[in-house]
C-alpha cells in the first residue's frame, strides 16, 4: 500500500538525518528509487519548502507525500518523519537528566555530520548539472543567477525568502520576457 | 486525565501552532521565540534548561525543532504535552503545504510561473551550498571530520550506495571506535 510505503520511507528518512538540509539527500534518493518524483519536481520541492513557513523537513515530507498520493499521502509522510520525535525523543525526555551527561549520541553525530555534508555536496553537484547545464548545454543566464545569489547569501547575509523572491523575478524576466532558452 | 494536563496541552498546541505559522528559516528563529515566551514571560523554564534541551534535541536523530518541542512539551505537561507541542508545530506546515501542493500543477503549467520556478531553481544550489558551509564550520572542527567527509563524497559520487546504509555504517564505525578507545583506557588504568 502506497501510504504505508510513504510512511516507512519517511520514517527511514527521519531516523537517518538531523533535520534541515541534511534530509534533502535522503529524501531525493528515496523519491528516485521509488520513482515517486522527477528531478525537476525535487528541485522545486526544495524551493517551495524554503519559501513556506515551518520546519524544512516537515514541509518536504508534506509536499513529497501529497505529490505522490494526495492528502492522505502527505499525512502518512509527516507521521513517518515525526517518528523519531515520538519514540526516541520521548524516551530521551523521560530520562532527560541521565541523558545530559551521555556522550554516545555526540560521538555518533561526529561521524554522521561529515557524512551528511558529503551527501549534500553530492546533491549540489547533481543539481548543478541539472539546473546550469540542462541537455548538455550551458545555461549562461542560470549560472549568472546562481553566482549572484551565492554572493548575496554569503557576503550580504540575505535571508532565504528574499533570495528566492529575487530569483523568481529574475527568472520571469530572463526566461519569460527575454525568452532565454 | 487531569484537567490541568489538558489545559497545558492545549496551551502548548496553541503556542507552537502560532509559531509554526510565521516562522521562516527553521529552527533558530523558533528558539528565540520560545525563549521570549517561556523563559522571559511565563518563567516556566530557565535559560540553561532550554539550552540543555537544544543540545539534546540536536543530538537525537530527526527534525531538530520537533525534537525540542517534544522535550519541552514533556517537561511542561508529560507525554501528552509533548505530543501536543509536536502536533502544534506540525499542523500549520501541513496545512500550508497542502494548499501549495494543490496548486502546484496549475502553477507549473503557467508560462510565467514556470519561468519564475526556473529562476528559483537556479537559486537552490547557492542556498544549499551556504547551508553546507555553515554545517561544515561546526562539523570540521573535529579532525576526523574532513577524511570522513571526503570518503563519503567519493562514495556518493562514484557509487550507487544508499544514503541510509552509509549513515548506518558511519554510526557502527563511530560506536566501535568509541568501544575500542574505552577498552584501551580501561587497560591503562
Amino acid at each position: 500500500m502506497i501510504y504505508l510505503r510513504l510512511f516507512a520511507a519517511f520514517m527511514k528518512i527521519g531516523f537517518t538525518s538531523f533535520g534541515g538540509m541534511s534530509m534533502i539527500p535522503v529524501i531525493m534518493q528515496e523519491m528516485k528509487v521509488n520513482q515517486w518524483m522527477t528531478a525537476e519536481d525535487l528541485t522545486n520541492l526544495i524551493a517551495i519548502a524554503e519559501m513556506t513557513p515551518g520546519p524544512l523537513g516537515i514541509n518536504c515530507a508534506t509536499f513529497a507525500g501529497m505529490q505522490t498520493a494526495g492528502v492522505l499521502g502527505g499525512i502518512a509522510s509527516v507521521m513517518g518523519v515525526l517518528m523519531p520525535a515520538y519514540t526516541l525523543t520521548l524516551g530521551v525526555a523521560v530520562c532527560f537528566a541521565k541523558f545530559r551527561g551521555n556522550d554516545i549520541m555526540s560521538c555518533m553525530l561526529d561521524v554522521i555530520k561529515p557524512i551528511c555534508i558529503a551527501m549534500i555536496l553530492a546533491v549540489i553537484l547533481n543539481l548543478m548539472q541539472e539546473n546550469y547545464f540542462p541537455n548538455a548545454r550551458i545555461d549562461w543566464f542560470g549560472c549568472g543567477i546562481g553566482i549572484v545569489m551565492f554572493y548575496l547569501i554569503l557576503k550580504r547575509n540575505w535571508s532565504v525568502p528574499k533570495v528566492i523572491t529575487l530569483a523568481a523575478v529574475l527568472g520571469m524576466v530572463g526566461y519569460g520576457v527575454l525568452g532565454m532558452a | 486525565m487531569k484537567k490541568e494536563k489538558i489545559k497545558n496541552g492545549l496551551m502548548l498546541f496553541a503556542f507552537f501552532f502560532k509559531i509554526g505559522c510565521f516562522t521562516f528559516g527553521g529552527g533558530w528563529s523558533i528558539l528565540a521565540q520560545m525563549e521570549q515566551e517561556f523563559v522571559d514571560k511565563k518563567k516556566l523554564i530557565t535559560k540553561e534548561e532550554l539550552l540543555d534541551m537544544v543540545a539534546v534535541g540536536k543530538s537525537v536523530p530527526g527534525i531538530m525543532i520537533t525534537n525540542i518541542s517534544m522535550l519541552f512539551g514533556y517537561y511542561v505537561g508529560g507525554w501528552f504535552g509533548g505530543v501536543c507541542a509536536v502536533l502544534g508545530m506540525t499542523c500549520p506546515a501541513v496545512l500550508i503545504l497542502s494548499f501549495v501542493t494543490a496548486f502546484y500543477k496549475v502553477l507549473k503549467s503557467n508560462v510565467w510561473c514556470y519561468a519564475a520556478l526556473r529562476g528559483i531553481r537556479c537559486a537552490v544550489v547557492p542556498i544549499m551550498g551556504s547551508a553546507a558551509l555553515s554545517l561544515g564550520k561546526e562539523a570540521f572542527r573535529k579532525k576526523m571530520a574532513v577524511p570522513i567527509c571526503a570518503v563519503a563524497l567519493v562514495l556518493c559520487v562514484f557509487t550507487d550506495i544508499s544514503n541510509v546504509l552509509m549513515i548506518v555504517a558511519g554510526i557502527i564505525l563511530a560506536l566501535s571506535v568509541r568501544a575500542v578507545k574505552k577498552a584501551k583506557g580501561g587497560q591503562m588504568a
